[in-house]
């Protein structure tokens, strides 16, 4: 390897850093703006609007490490919106991680003094695809857990919750939930937000029905954000949107990697063609 | 990236180690071999330590030790998901035989919910969107035709091992062609969350760390 591309090699993600550095400050041209996929946001807000008065809505909260900050700040504004539309919420992870990553939201939620008594948290229900058919059977609420959430669940069991909020990643997403408990409780609103890596995966639910409604995209997620009143809890909602100018900085770099991936081979082919050829 | 990070000691603590954390994770970019392994030491240990306190804390006592200690002594499920974690536990210097049950056990009653769930939740009502005709507009009924033949293609891909003519062997080319298509395609929307995941950890260390922008 000469000097220069060991420099070149070391130089590369510097300025890749950089370059997405600047993105982040350097505000996007309105021809880079996310917020443009509305149809997705409003089939959302239609499924929210369903629900009835004071919902209980089951949060399964399963994301994971690495895809969770495509998601979270649409996340965070559903979990805002549905508190202000007074729903209740029922958390419930069947991941650690996505169990590490609730534990952290609750207390974010804590932290903006929300009303705590809004939020019931049933921790971690381990077994995967078998915690899933014993919360439709009926969830287990916590022994130390107090408040109306907490009675009215122990009470009507799965029939006190009125919809389903799935935060997916790649494990346990909203594939796992409408397996294994939507055919088990009936007719049961089922929302889902996941990363894009799981569009082929949800979006044959969303065309069967099976999924009222699924923010999936980076491009769908904004446009919700942009749309949602979050008043009174405004504060909830992240105060930097994701930057479409960095995004698009490092889809160019990674083409260009990948650019040079394909002619380092196709120059090695014609290389090694060229040698067959020389006279011995 | 919270957005509700404060500005006691140990807001400001935590910023610091994790912006310490990233920098060192990053540092891997530039061939800083040694406290980027540590970094992954630490990320090791941490997960270790949070499953086992989740192990513990929010499965085995409330779920096991509690209900035994609370009167279910003669519960008898309760004893053999305690025995069944104790074989689990003592795995490694226990014949195979024994130690297989648990695992046995787990593996079997997953492939099972798993395989059923797949069918009734999966397999039947997406074959019944699929073939619902009624009202449907002609390019829908393409593109379920469409969706219909690129599965047959894709299943023909794994074909090994069989006699096959001309077509069967394009067939199952084209399968495969198409697998990695779609391979690729995944491949793409890996690369989209992990630029964005990328994003948000150069956000936080310019936003929540230097106050760059805020």
């Amino acid at each position: 390897m000469t000097d220069r591309r060991a420099l070149l090699q070391r130089a590369a993600p510097a300025v890749l850093l950089v370059a997405l550095g600047i993105a982040l400050i350097v505000p996007a041209p309105d021809a880079l703006r996310l917020a443009v996929d509305d149809e997705a946001a409003e089939r959302w807000n239609a499924a929210l609007d369903a629900l009835p008065a004071e919902a209980t809505v089951l949060v399964a909260h399963d994301p994971d490490l690495g895809t969770y900050a495509e998601i979270r700040p649409t996340a965070r504004a559903a979990l805002a919106d549905l508190m202000a539309r007074d729903a209740r919420l029922v958390f419930v992870s069947l991941t650690p991680e996505g169990r590490a990553l609730l534990v952290a939201e609750l207390a974010r939620l804590e932290r903006a003094i929300v009303n705590r008594a809004r939020l019931l948290d049933l921790g971690f229900v381990p077994g995967a695809e078998a915690a899933l058919v014993s919360l439709a059977a009926g969830p287990t609420v916590p022994a130390e857990a107090e408040g109306a959430i907490a009675r009215d669940l122990a009470a009507e069991e799965v029939g006190a919750i009125d919809g389903l909020l799935v935060v997916g990643g790649n494990d346990l997403g909203p594939r796992s939930w409408i397996e294994q408990f939507a055919p088990r409780v009936g007719d049961l609103p089922v929302l889902a937000i996941t990363p894009t890596v799981l569009l082929p995966e949800v979006q044959p639910y969303l065309e069967s029905g099976q999924l009222d409604a699924a923010l999936t995209t980076p491009r769908e997620g904004a446009a919700y954000r942009a749309a949602v009143e979050l008043e009174p809890l405004e504060r909830l909602r992240e105060p930097v949107e994701p930057s479409a100018l960095g995004v698009l900085v490092g889809l160019l770099a990674a083409i260009v990697v990948l650019g040079q991936a394909w002619g380092a081979r196709v120059g090695a082919a014609v290389r090694g063609a060229n040698r067959e050829h020389e006279p011995t | 990236m919270s957005g509700l990070f404060g500005t006691e000691t140990v807001d400001l603590v935590a910023t610091w180690v994790a912006a310490a954390v990233t920098i060192v994770v990053l540092g891997g970019l530039f061939g800083e071999r040694r406290l980027f392994g540590w970094s992954q030491h630490l990320l090791a240990g941490l997960a270790t330590g949070f499953l086992a306190l989740i192990a513990i804390d929010e499965v085995i006592v409330p779920r096991l030790v509690e209900p035994i200690a609370d009167g279910g002594a003669d519960r008898l499920e309760l004893w053999l998901g305690l025995a069944l974690v104790g074989l689990t536990a003592g795995a490694p210097w226990l014949p195979r035989i024994v130690s297989a049950v648990p695992i046995s056990l787990i593996v079997g009653s997953l492939a099972a919910f798993a395989l059923g769930g797949a069918v009734i939740g999966t397999v039947l009502p997406q074959l019944i969107a699929a073939t619902t005709v009624d009202g449907e507009s002609t390019a829908s009924t393409v593109t379920s035709a469409l969706g219909a033949g690129v599965t047959a293609l894709v299943l023909v891909g794994f074909l090994h091992g069989i006699p096959r003519g001309r077509v069967l062997s394009s067939a199952r080319s084209a399968g495969r062609w198409l697998l990695v298509a779609g391979i690729g395609g995944w491949l793409g929307y890996l690369l989209l969350s992990r630029l964005v995941l990328l994003l948000d950890r150069i956000g936080f260390l310019l936003g929540d760390w230097l106050g760059v922008g805020r």
